[in-house]
């Protein structure tokens, strides 16, 4: 079991990601979008959505850190595992809480508020927030339950991670890791084979072009 | 100068009697779909009113259009990083309440209805939630000054000088049908953050391309006139396509052709490119008009001619834009205005205002009134199409009326009087056009885009082999 989740499945998701995503952009461009729910209901949006995206920015920018890069070259740097514990946790804290704090807010604006959300809401999209919310909630917990520093991620998981990527996966490190970010782990995988199909795509059309390009645009037939 | 040509439309209001059939057909080719049912992209107000979406006037409520900062051009909904800033919520977006919800009836039960001792009755469902709701309001609520409260929140009279209380003594009404203004300086265009609404080279038309588009939602705030919309369904933008299947085809859009009052004008004009953006940072609201019209050039002008040939617009394009109703309109009569000019998108339908009855104190004593004393104030179509400037607006009613004015004298014989701005023909010229012209005189469209590859083929003409026009 242990074999297929961390040995076979990291694989099965990332292609589906990857192919997935290439797919839905060649052929099914029409239907990209952010499906923004706005002209619907503002309610909750205001604050709700804000801060999801600046707690879900924060969050990716400590799992690039604690994931990618090892504990020897932060080490080397002269940042001790006491240090970098509780730099983790002073980032890691606040950023759960906005992440949460906000998607508890979109929730609550989605399946709670305007009758008017449910043409915005398919059951993929259904699927999508119980994973979502499974991953943010296991992440957090396991943040929180991990405060005294007992479990150390960046000597299992984070290696674990990286082994999956030199395509040469080493199961065993996940042997002894706790079952809440066990969870964590199966949730994201879940949560990467469902972006291709949903809103979540997105964020891979972040405008940034926008502010090069000339006001008025012309085109020809 | 970079010459451009730009399918353009004028309406000559005198003639609207609000009858609706423009939408109605618009709506029967265009949005009658779900995610698209609560869109009009051609719809006629009863002005004053709030209009629809409500008060989409009220430039401080939606920071629509352009300003000037400092002298400079710039979106009035800010800068570029501000409005990227808006992408996870936009406090200036409409909502569906500011059009309205969209409903049926619930036909069904007036044939299963059991027998009762009163006549059973279709009770309204939501298009949107599929549940009974109550109607509070609709795309046209305040047709014929329906609704008398909202009639006064309108900001075009609040922003005149003076005081008008819409009581019955002074109460007025014109319509105004709207479609996309496919403008010059579109605000819709600059505001997309994924650069997915464009301006057609070929003929301005301005279209959202449905691949393109990410539901950024930017645009439809940034449209000064509303005239975006967001499909619910598909979570993309939609806008008015001046028909263009049938502009490619020579045929003017469907509103046009449908129009009852024959009030609407279809043909080409040609503009200076390079001049847009001057044209548009005009200091002087009220004299945005007189820059645009700078910036529309003769067609029978053999440099302009020239110009536009090296442009590489067809010789059919030239053709029809030395015969356009719209450019007589426009600038060579001076009598059709931009809708609010001041929002500064240079918008490219345009209007002749409307007469309208003589107030009850001057009756008695006149056949044909002066502008000053007509039942709808001077001020109020200045707000409306003279961007607050009278004179504009005054300029073209008196014509108006000096035509009729012509064409009295013409039939009782009397004398024409001197003090006319135009010679005698042009009235003359004048009355033909608004009064009596066929569909082919109203609507001068070049048969397509496709011409210029026709052209093209011709130029290929002996030459050896067989090419691909435009070279593929």
């Amino acid at each position: 079991m242990k074999g297929f989740l961390y040995g076979v499945l990291p694989y099965i998701a990332s292609t589906i990601l990857v192919g997935g995503t290439i797919v839905r952009y060649a052929y099914f461009e029409r239907n990209w979008t952010t499906k923004s729910s706005e002209f619907l209901s503002k309610r909750d949006s205001k604050w709700g959505n804000p801060l999801f995206h600046l707690g879900l920015l924060m969050a990716f920018g400590g799992h690039f850190v604690g994931v990618l890069v090892p504990k020897f070259v932060t080490e080397m740097g002269g940042t001790d595992e006491h240090t970098y514990h509780l730099m983790s946790l002073i980032g890691g804290i606040p950023a759960g809480i906005l992440f949460l704090g906000g998607f508890w807010l979109l929730l609550k604006r989605r399946f709670a508020g305007s009758d008017r959300m449910k043409v915005n809401t398919s059951q993929l999209d259904r699927w999508l927030y119980l994973v979502l919310l499974i991953t943010l909630a296991s992440g957090m917990l396991g943040t929180l339950s991990n405060i005294p520093g007992a479990f150390d991620y960046r000597e299992t998981i984070s290696p674990w991670f990286r082994s999956v990527l030199m395509l040469h996966p080493d199961v065993s490190l996940m042997d002894e890791v706790p079952i809440v970010f066990q969870l964590h782990m199966v949730s994201w995988m879940l949560l990467a084979m469902l972006f291709p199909f949903t809103r979540l795509v997105h964020c891979l059309s972040l405008p940034f072009e926008y502010f090069w390009r000339r006001d008025i645009i012309y085109r020809r037939k | 100068m970079k010459i451009k040509a730009q399918i353009s439309m004028v309406m000559n209001l005198d003639k609207c009697i609000g009858c609706h059939t423009c939408s109605i057909a618009c709506k029967n080719v265009w949005t009658n779909r779900q995610g698209a049912e609560y869109m009009y992209f051609n719809n006629v107000e009863t002005k004053p009113g709030t209009g629809y979406p409500k008060h989409w006037e009220n430039q401080a409520k939606w920071k629509g259009g352009w300003e000037l900062k400092d002298g400079k051009l710039q979106l009035r909904s800010g800068s570029k990083s501000e409005r990227l800033l808006k992408l996870f919520y936009h406090p200036e977006q409409p909502e569906m309440d500011d059009y309205y919800e969209p409903w049926t009836y619930d036909y069904e039960s007036l044939l299963s209805s059991k027998r009762k001792k009163h006549q059973p009755v279709a009770r309204p469902r939501s298009l949107i939630t599929q549940k009974r709701m109550e109607i509070k309001w609709g795309p046209n609520w305040e047709d014929d000054l329906a609704d008398g409260e909202s009639v006064r929140q309108d900001i075009n009279l609040k922003n005149m000088a003076g005081e008008i209380t819409m009581e019955f003594h002074d109460l007025f009404m014109k319509y105004l049908p709207r479609v996309c203004n496919h403008c010059l300086n579109p605000a819709c265009v600059a505001a997309c953050p994924s650069g997915a609404i464009y301006k057609r080279e070929e003929d301005g038309v301005v279209l959202v391309s449905q691949d393109g588009c990410r539901g950024w939602r930017h645009c439809i705030p940034a449209c000064p006139y509303k005239k975006v919309y967001f499909n619910w369904k598909t979570n993309k933008a939609e806008k008015c396509i001046f028909c263009f299947p049938r502009l490619e085809n020579g045929l003017p859009t469907i509103c046009t052709d449908t129009c009852v009052g024959r009030l609407r004008y279809m043909g080409v004009l040609l503009y200076d490119m390079d001049k847009v953006k001057e044209a548009a940072s005009e200091p002087e609201a009220g004299n945005i008009y007189h820059s645009v019209l700078d910036i529309l050039l003769d067609p029978h002008d053999p440099a302009v001619i020239e110009a536009a040939r090296k442009e590489g617009i067809p010789a059919n394009w030239l053709e029809a834009a030395q015969h356009s109703p719209v450019y007589r309109l426009i600038k060579e009569w001076k009598i059709a205005l931009p809708l609010h000019a001041e929002y500064r998108t240079l918008p490219m339908v345009w209007y002749v205002p409307p007469l309208s009855p003589i107030t009850r104190r001057m009756e008695a004593d006149v056949y044909l009134p002066e502008v000053h004393d007509m039942r709808i104030p001077l001020a109020y179509l200045a707000e409306l199409f003279g961007a607050g400037n009278t004179g504009v607006v005054a300029q073209s009613l008196q014509k108006l009326l000096d035509m009729r004015l012509v064409m009295r004298c013409q039939e009782t014989g009397e004398e024409i009087p001197q003090r006319l701005a135009e010679d005698v023909v042009v009235y003359k010229d004048m009355y033909r056009l608004l009064a009596i012209a066929k569909y082919k005189d109203r609507c001068n469209i070049p048969a397509g885009i496709s011409a210029k590859s026709q052209d093209k083929l011709r130029e290929l003409q002996g030459t050896c082999g067989y090419n691909c026009p435009g070279g593929c």
